[in-house]
């Protein structure tokens, strides 16, 4: 009787750190990611190649996401440094014409939703950057508006990401990725002083 | 008892305890958020018509503030769906995504300028012939248009349009 017990003990303690790995697994996001100056993309989202630990991700973290003929997504969540981005910084992203029809760079604050401020200012896309002559474009990002020119804001997004997207990817986006033009982040303050 | 039995034991149910969340993580998020778009079941082979997304936006993770969305969840227990989106004179896209999360079908404004009309089907139900079919591994899932609108005064013409879109049950 009490062997019977230890075994279903042993059993039920299985279960619970099998999952509790699985989840810690999910959360690591341990499958094969490419990072590409700091914006981590993954070949197998989207795919029906995806192996289960990228679905699981997916579904956590950009659950109906598309396939990659139709859109291919980034993420970035450091700096320049490796250092977590964080909403008591202040950066600012540089970068020029994107390979596809589309795209956008959105901040998602630490919940993986748009960041509760009343801003408005979470994204900036290519439909305003094409109105400069050569398509370059630079945004600040942190938590004030300090000048006029564009801006997304990280007020109250914690340790915040920020996703690329690539709509209707150019061939080189899909076959060589390393040979993109990725944008730039530089930090330019912490809390008040220079970084 | 044998020390192996219930070493064996452990490491059986760990990995049966790893799997189970693995695989049924999507199946689970995937869900709930089928329940919240359905509004727990209520609206079901309807577009929903989500409004522009802001801050407040809870349904789903990561959603974009320049994308205008329209939601279907699906039901093919009963017979196939057909969809119908009309076309939009910028970036747009229908996707469907299957019970589990995977997407299984898209197409987008440049391969169907004048706009989406096809069935959802499971495999083995009878569909009229002629229509174009996209066939689904699951009875149900989420049905997707995404149309590019960056601006308050895109998002007002695109929601005006999407109006005529159709996720209806074939009678």
């Amino acid at each position: 009787m009490r062997q019977a017990l230890a075994l279903t003990a042993l059993i039920l303690l299985g279960l619970v750190v099998g999952g509790l790995s699985a989840l810690w697994a999910i959360n690591a996001n341990l499958t094969g990611t490419q990072n590409f100056g700091g914006w981590i993309g993954s070949r197998l989202v989207g795919s029906p190649a995806a192996d289960p630990y990228t679905r699981a991700i997916v579904a956590r973290t950009g659950l109906l996401a598309l396939t990659r003929k139709e859109a291919v997504y980034f993420t970035r969540a450091t700096d320049e440094k490796g250092r977590a981005l964080s909403d008591k910084c202040t950066y600012r992203l540089d970068g020029g014409p994107l390979p596809a029809r589309w795209w956008s760079v959105t901040l998602y604050a630490a919940d993986n939703y748009l960041a509760v401020n009343g801003d408005n200012a979470h994204s900036f896309d290519a439909t305003r950057a094409s109105r400069t002559p050569d398509a370059r474009w630079s945004v600040m990002v942190g938590r004030d508006h300090a000048d006029k020119g564009p801006w997304m804001s990280s007020r109250n997004s914690g340790r915040f990401t920020i996703s690329l997207r690539l709509y209707n990817p150019e061939a080189v986006v899909l076959d060589h990725p390393q040979d993109v033009a990725f944008p730039t982040l530089r930090t330019l303050s912490c809390g008040g002083a220079g970084a | 008892m044998k020390p192996w039995i219930y070493l064996a034991g452990f490491v059986g149910a760990a990995a049966i305890g790893h799997a189970a969340v693995v695989l049924g993580t999507p199946y689970l998020i995937t869900g709930v958020v089928m329940n919240r778009m359905s509004q727990h079941g209520q609206v079901v082979n309807r577009f929903q018509f989500g409004s522009r997304t802001t801050e407040a936006s809870r349904q789903v993770v990561r959603p974009s503030p320049d994308l205008v969305y329209s939601s279907c969840v699906f039901d093919l227990s009963k017979g196939p769906v057909r969809v119908v989106s009309k076309p939009w004179g910028d970036y747009m896209s229908i996707s469907v995504f299957q019970a589990n999360g995977d997407n299984i079908y898209a197409v987008n404004d440049r391969e169907a300028p004048r706009g989406v009309d096809f069935v959802l089907a499971k495999p083995g139900q009878g569909v009229a012939s002629g229509a174009a079919v996209i066939l689904s591994p699951s009875d149900r899932g989420i049905i997707l248009d995404r149309r590019l609108a960056p601006t308050a005064e895109r998002f007002a013409i695109a929601d005006q349009v999407r109006r005529s879109d159709l996720c209806a049950a074939i009678p």
